[in-house]
Formats: structure tokens, C-alpha cells, sequence
């Protein structure tokens, strides 16, 4: 009993403790706010023009909410507008279906990202004079047959694909008989397909090609731009910064400091980026793990540590809510009508609670929820924060339907012997049957864990920085992705094995032995045989 | 035994309906102090209801309970505090699966009394020994048999010193070794004074610990009576009937 209290008291400092480090970082996040800072927001994923690396070195901007730097033409323009504007840069590095939503919610000050005023966006946001004008290929391989295209109908029959949510997705419609393959979500996952050979080739700007031929010299870029028959809205071909609507002091801002950079200025700084993005293939003849391991092993680490203290707090706090929302849907139905009635509505609107996020992907849910809240009321949450609300949330609802059914699955004699002693509702409950029900809960429990290891993934889209979103990050930068996702898969499965054993030994230790060893607990009898009955072993 | 007639229990007109089946059609009986009580008759009776009621599990449908002269039944008579006074020891054990021997006594008398935890330890221990399971205070309910439960569930209800302890067919669960241990162990407690009711199919032990038997069938009590009017002496049918089955191979 004793140890059980000790245990207790541990883990209520332990959650403590870290609450008030929430708060305090919530806190800190908050006081910075009050600075001048500009947040440009990033994909910090797409080279050269803005890309994530591990030291501050040739001028890189730090990433908020992390220890890693951002770089890249995006960069170097941000940092000449932030100069001009005497304010500190720093990078909110964000996915790119995010960016737009960021920017409205006010999580970001500019999108600079590489990103094209197409008409549909410029219905969201403003978006700057441009800071760089591009011509579109498609990139292909030097073998490739459509590699010799000269009009657009020679490409009848490749299978194209281009970047999700670009314009260049929708330029694959300009080539007649061309198979528009779904769209993908990175310039790497492009990559990565061109040369596996699932798709001929991809639509992308010309920077994209000269990047790329950096690391893979067996590519060809195909130019559209020349092509008869071609049609690319202007706003389409050029790159621009995005403002939040109604923001035109900050537009006008960026307009000016745009204007004084020159033509020769932009193309020199794309060179510099183009040659100083990460590249694949180390001159050193490193092994490709002791490689991997030792340029990112502290951001994966980091990815670790972020992914297990998402599973765990996430668990952790879901299992009280779940425990909460289990019991007050278990209380048998009270005689007074008010009460009746209070209940039953309470009762109604924890149903919707669990159907709402059990029937929802907790992707979905992420989005909502955090750029909802900044939208809606203006808050801007603490990234980490918002995720562990969301993850605990979100398996609250899944534990509350297991405790529930372990509660109910608790034998009804239990519920009657401690009724017959005269305890109260709540007496049984804590005493006698929840101890039950949780110990019966323990393998939902532990699988609700495991689940929660590895689905904290999703979390991505709110670009909390975990164990798979570093992977992303790192099979970007090294284009080794076979052996990152290989390195990243096997790091799931040491955590998840790892922890059923831990959870099994647990589950052993409160099971008990299954024999009442009688000769080491009879010390305090004086004489074993007054009884006069036979005792079965 | 002594019989001076103080009513501890009174049960007037009950009725007990599930849905339109009336189990228990007009049942009225005394319980009085220091008196062990047997309830017999064929299976389907209302014997096991009839029980359940006296202790709240079930809600009678009408009628009254009366304790010390208040209605138990009465919507601002506290319940918990008249379950504490009536213990309950069930077909099934029904012992506290996380709990060990020692605790299954020691919870009831600390949460409902609040006794100390001193106290009732060392009140379940005495108790323990009565039942002759002190060596297995540490044990829990499912490292014991099905005799030695129960035995410690007799333990845990007398620990709660009740007014009227109510047995609900005690040995019908166990195997037919363990029976005799549990009444022999009920039989002690039955000499010590204590109030009991006992629903049983153990006829011997009906008619020579009770100072009183009541014979139910079809949700009425068709006979009542002390132990020799009952099976010396049947006036009913009913009992004659029920009785010859048992005559020849128990009594």
C-alpha cells in the first residue's frame, strides 16, 4: 500500500514537473511575442530555395521550437527584408498544405517559400511583387523516351506527376496524353519515384532541375516554357511573398526592401543556395548509417525523445479522461429527476464526445484544432502543447469505450458484496471495482500506447517536430531514403517492443502468483493446526 | 438462542415483480434477536429474492421492511447505514478479487465504520481465526478454494459486527468435501447468538441449528414452523411432498 502511494506521489511530481515546464515554454513563447520578431514560414524542405541543416553555418536563420537552422534563397531574402525592417528572422518551419492557414491564423508573419501567386490563393492572402521568376520542365531521366520531347503532345502516354496543392500539378492538363499520376507531397518523394522508375518524370521549375542535377547527373530538364501551345498565367511563372490580407503596412514594407534588391543580386544569392544545399552522396566513403548517425543522430534523437513524451503524456492524460469519462457513464441511474436528468444530458454529450473523436482521424482533428483555435480566437497555441492536448483528447476517447466495457465486464457479485458491506457508489467504485477494471484494461491500455508511438506521426501536418517528421527532414537532406526510413522503422520497433515488455512485466507483477505459498506466510500463526481444517495447497 | 422476542427484522405484505411475473406474492415474517432462521423449499421459490430484498439488492415492488420499527424502504431511510447492520454472504463468495484475505475483512469496517486501520486489523484477524483462516491473511480469493472463500467471506461480513447476517444458499456452489467445513464454521457462529437467516438445501443442518424454518414455495411461505414442527410434523402438502425427497437419503 505503501509503495503504491510512493508510486503515486512520483508520477503526480512527475506530470506536475512537466506541466510547469509547459507553461513555462508557453510562457517564454509568449513573452517573444511581444518582440519585433518576423516569422517567415517555411517548408524548410525544398531546395534550394529554403531547406533544413543542423548548424547556423552560412548564415542560416534558427527554426523556432527546435535546435536545427534554416537556409536557402528563402532564407537570404528573408533575412535582407528582416535587416531593412530591423527585426530578427526566425523560421516557423511549417508543411506546405499548412502555410497558407498559418498565415491567416497569424502563427506567421510571411510565406516565403517558393510559392506562386497563383488566382486561387490570391483569394486567401495578398502576396508581394515577385522575388524570383521561373521557367517550368518536366525532369526526367537522360534514358528516359519522352527525355527528347519537343512539343507538348510528345509527351502522350508519361506518367507525370508534380508537387500536391501546386500549379504545376495542374500544367500536366496542358499535355495531351500525358497520365496525370496522383500528386506527392515533396520534391524528394519525386525523386525518389523518378528514379525507382514509377513515374517518367515530373513537372517542377528549372531550379529544381539544376538542384537535382547536382546530386544525379543522369537527369535532363524538358522546357515547357517554349513550347507551342503553352499557357501559364503570368502570376503563375514567378514566385511572390505572401502577406495576410489587410496586413499593407507589412506589404508594402516587403515591396520596398524587394525593390532594392537587384536582378543580378537574386540570381547570385540562387547560385550560392543552389550550391550550398545539402547534397547526397558523402565524398567520404562513410557507411550509410555510421553517416546518417552521426550528422543527425541528435535531431533523430530529439525525434525520439518528442515522440515518446507525445505517447506517453498523451496516454497518460487520456487514461484519466478516459477513466472520468468511463465512470460517470457507468453511475447507475439516480432516483431524484433532476439528477436523472443531469446526468442523462451529461451522459449525451460524453457519447458525442467520443464519437466525434474516435469517428475523426486524429490528422484531421490536428488541423482543426490548431489553426482552428488560432483562426477562431486568435490563440496561438504552443505547438507542443496542442498536440499533447490533441493526442490525449483524442485516446481519452478511445480508453473512456475500454474502461467503460472493463467496468461493466466487472463481475456483478463485486458489486453487490461491497453494496452488502454498505459502501457507497463512489467507495465501490474506487476501492473494489476499478481496481479490477484497470487491471482487466492494462493490455488495451498498453496497445492504446503502442498506437499512440507510432500514430503521433500524423502530427506532422502541425509540424511538431517527432520522430517521423524528422525522418522526412533527414531522407530530404541525405536523399537516402531507403536507409533513413529503414534506420527510422527500425527505431519504432525497438521503442514498441521495448515498452509491450515493459507493460507485460507489469501485467505479470499485478496478476500475482497463481499458488498461496502457505509456508511463507504463516509466521505469524501460532499454531497452524488449531483450525482443524485441511488446507489445499 | 435466546428467544425473548424482540423483533430485529419485521417483513409485512412484501412483493417482489419482474415484469408480470410475481416471485414474491405476500411474504410476512418476523426475524427475532439472537434467532437463526432457515429458509427452505424447492428451487424457483423466491427464497434467493426474498433474501436479496431483506438486504436491498433487489427493490421489492411492495410492502415494508422494518428495522427496529423504520421502514427501510422509505425514501429518506439511509441505506448504507441499514446494509452495514445486515450482512449478506453469498452463493459465490463474492470476495474482493483485488484484495487479499486480511483486506477483504479490514475494507468494509474502515470505509462504512471507520474504524481505524489498527482496529479492524485486528478485528479481521479474530475473526479469521473463528473461521479457522488466519494462516491465509495474505492470500488472494482466487489461490483459495471454494470452501475457504466462503469462509472468509463469513469473516468479512461478521467483521462489520452485523445485527442480522443473511446466508444466501452458502455451500450450493462448493464441492461436496468443502460443504462440511462452511457449517460446521456457521454452526459456531449460529451457538455464538447471532441472528442469522439462512436460505439452504441442507436439510440436516436446517433442522438442527435453526430455532425456526420457514417453507416457501411459489413466492408465498407455505409453512413456518420450529425445526420439529417442520420436519417431524408437516401440515402442508406442499412441505410433506418436498420433504419425502429428502428423508431418505439425508435426515
Amino acid at each position: 500500500m505503501k509503495s503504491k502511494v510512493k508510486w503515486l506521489t512520483a508520477f503526480l511530481a512527475f506530470i506536475i514537473s512537466l506541466t510547469i515546464g509547459f507553461s513555462f515554454s508557453l510562457h517564454t513563447s509568449y513573452a517573444a511575442k511581444k518582440e519585433p520578431v518576423l516569422k517567415i514560414g517555411m517548408e524548410a524542405n525544398y531546395p534550394p530555395y529554403n531547406w533544413t541543416q543542423t548548424t547556423n553555418a552560412n548564415g542560416a536563420v534558427p527554426i523556432d521550437g527546435s535546435k536545427e537552422y534554416a537556409n536557402g534563397y528563402d532564407v537570404q531574402i528573408a533575412k535582407i527584408i528582416g535587416k531593412k525592417l530591423h527585426r530578427d528572422v526566425v523560421v516557423e518551419k511549417t508543411e506546405w498544405d499548412g502555410l497558407l492557414p498559418a498565415l491567416t491564423s497569424g502563427k506567421i508573419d510571411l510565406i516565403i517559400a517558393g510559392m506562386s501567386p497563383t488566382t486561387e490563393r490570391r483569394k486567401a492572402i495578398n502576396f508581394s511583387n515577385p522575388y524570383r521568376k521561373s521557367t517550368f520542365v518536366v525532369i526526367t531521366n537522360r534514358d528516359n523516351k519522352y527525355a527528347t520531347a519537343k512539343n507538348l503532345k510528345d509527351f502522350k502516354g508519361a506518367k507525370l506527376t508534380a508537387q500536391q496543392g501546386t500549379l504545376h500539378y495542374d500544367l500536366i492538363k496542358q499535355l495531351p496524353g500525358a497520365k496525370r499520376e496522383p500528386a506527392m507531397r515533396s520534391f524528394s518523394a519525386m525523386r525518389e519515384s523518378l528514379q525507382s522508375g514509377t513515374i517518367d518524370g515530373y513537372i517542377a521549375e528549372d531550379i529544381e532541375y539544376q538542384s537535382y542535377k547536382r546530386v544525379n547527373n543522369n537527369i535532363v530538364a524538358v522546357n515547357l516554357n517554349k513550347m507551342q501551345g503553352f499557357k501559364v498565367d503570368k502570376n503563375d511563372s514567378i514566385t511572390s511573398i505572401g502577406v495576410k490580407k489587410g496586413n499593407t503596412k507589412l506589404l508594402n514594407q516587403v515591396n520596398q526592401v524587394l525593390a532594392g534588391i537587384s536582378a543580378k543580386k537574386r540570381d547570385q544569392l540562387m547560385l550560392t543556395a543552389v550550391k550550398q544545399q545539402p547534397q547526397a552522396g558523402n565524398s567520404k566513403k562513410e557507411n550509410w548509417f555510421v553517416s546518417i548517425m552521426h550528422n543527425y543522430g541528435g535531431m533523430i534523437a530529439r525525434g525520439v525523445g518528442m515522440t515518446l513524451l507525445l505517447a506517453l503524456i498523451g496516454t497518460i492524460v487520456g487514461f484519466f479522461i478516459g477513466l472520468l469519462v468511463g465512470i460517470i457513464r457507468t453511475i447507475p441511474t439516480p432516483k431524484s429527476a433532476g439528477k436523472k436528468w443531469g446526468l442523462k444530458i451529461v451522459d449525451w454529450i460524453l457519447a458525442v464526445y467520443i464519437e466525434v473523436f474516435r469517428g475523426t482521424p486524429m490528422m484531421v482533428q490536428a488541423a482543426v484544432i490548431y489553426y482552428g483555435i488560432a483562426q477562431l480566437w486568435h490563440l496561438n497555441l504552443n505547438r507542443t502543447l496542442a498536440a499533447l492536448v490533441i493526442v490525449s483528447i483524442n485516446t481519452g476517447a478511445y480508453l473512456a469505450e475500454v474502461i467503460r466495457g472493463g467496468i461493466n465486464a466487472t463481475p456483478r457479485g463485486q458489486f453487490e458484496a461491497a453494496q452488502a458491506l454498505g459502501m457507497k457508489h463512489s467507495q465501490q467504485m474506487w476501492h473494489i471495482i476499478l481496481p479490477q477494471a484497470i487491471k482487466n484494461c492494462l493490455p488495451s491500455i498498453t496497445n492504446e500506447f503502442i498506437v499512440n508511438i507510432k500514430d503521433t506521426s500524423v502530427l506532422s501536418i502541425i509540424s511538431v517536430s517527432e520522430l517521423f517528421f524528422v525522418g522526412t527532414t533527414v531522407a530530404s537532406q541525405t536523399f537516402q531514403f531507403f536507409q533513413t526510413y529503414f534506420i527510422i522503422s527500425m527505431i519504432y520497433l525497438i521503442l514498441t517492443f521495448s515498452i509491450t515488455r515493459i507493460f507485460n512485466l507489469i501485467e505479470r507483477k499485478l496478476e500475482g502468483p497463481k499458488n498461496y505459498n502457505l509456508m511463507a506466510n504463516q509466521i505469524q500463526v501460532e499454531d497452524p493446526k488449531e483450525s482443524g481444517f485441511e488446507h489445499e495447497q | 438462542m435466546s428467544n425473548n422476542n424482540e423483533h430485529i427484522l419485521q417483513v409485512k405484505n412484501l412483493q417482489k415483480t419482474y415484469g408480470g411475473h410475481k416471485v414474491l406474492r405476500d411474504i410476512s415474517f418476523d426475524i427475532n434477536k439472537g434467532e437463526a432462521i432457515t429458509i427452505i423449499g424447492p428451487s424457483g421459490g423466491g427464497k434467493s429474492t426474498l433474501l436479496r430484498c431483506i438486504n436491498l439488492l433487489e427493490e421489492p415492488t411492495d410492502g415494508e421492511i422494518l428495522f427496529h420499527n423504520n421502514n427501510i424502504l422509505d425514501s429518506k431511510y439511509d441505506r448504507n447505514k441499514y446494509r452495514s447492520k445486515v450482512g449478506m454472504v453469498f452463493q459465490q463468495f463474492n470476495l474482493f478479487n483485488n484484495k487479499n484475505v486480511l483486506q477483504n475483512c479490514m475494507v468494509g469496517q474502515e470505509l462504512v465504520l471507520g474504524r481505524s486501520k489498527e482496529e479492524a486489523e485486528k478485528i479481521a484477524i479474530e475473526n479469521l481465526k473463528k473461521v479457522g483462516m488466519e494462516p491465509f491473511i495474505k492470500a488472494k480469493p482466487q489461490q483459495l478454494s471454494g470452501g475457504q472463500q466462503q469462509r472468509v467471506a463469513i469473516a468479512r461480513a461478521i467483521s462489520m459486527d452485523p445485527e442480522v447476517l443473511l446466508f444466501d444458499e452458502p455451500t450450493s456452489a462448493l464441492d461436496p468435501e468443502m460443504v462440511g467445513e462452511v457449517l460446521a464454521t456457521m454452526s459456531k457462529l449460529a451457538k455464538t447468538g447471532l441472528t442469522m437467516v439462512i436460505v439452504t438445501h441442507e436439510m440436516g443442518f436446517a433442522r438442527d441449528v435453526s430455532d425456526q424454518v420457514i417453507f416457501m414455495s411459489d413466492g408465498v411461505i407455505t409453512e413456518q414452523g420450529t425445526p420439529q414442527q417442520i420436519f417431524q410434523n408437516p401440515q402442508e402438502e406442499k412441505t410433506q411432498k418436498f420433504l419425502r425427497n429428502f428423508r431418505n437419503s439425508e435426515l
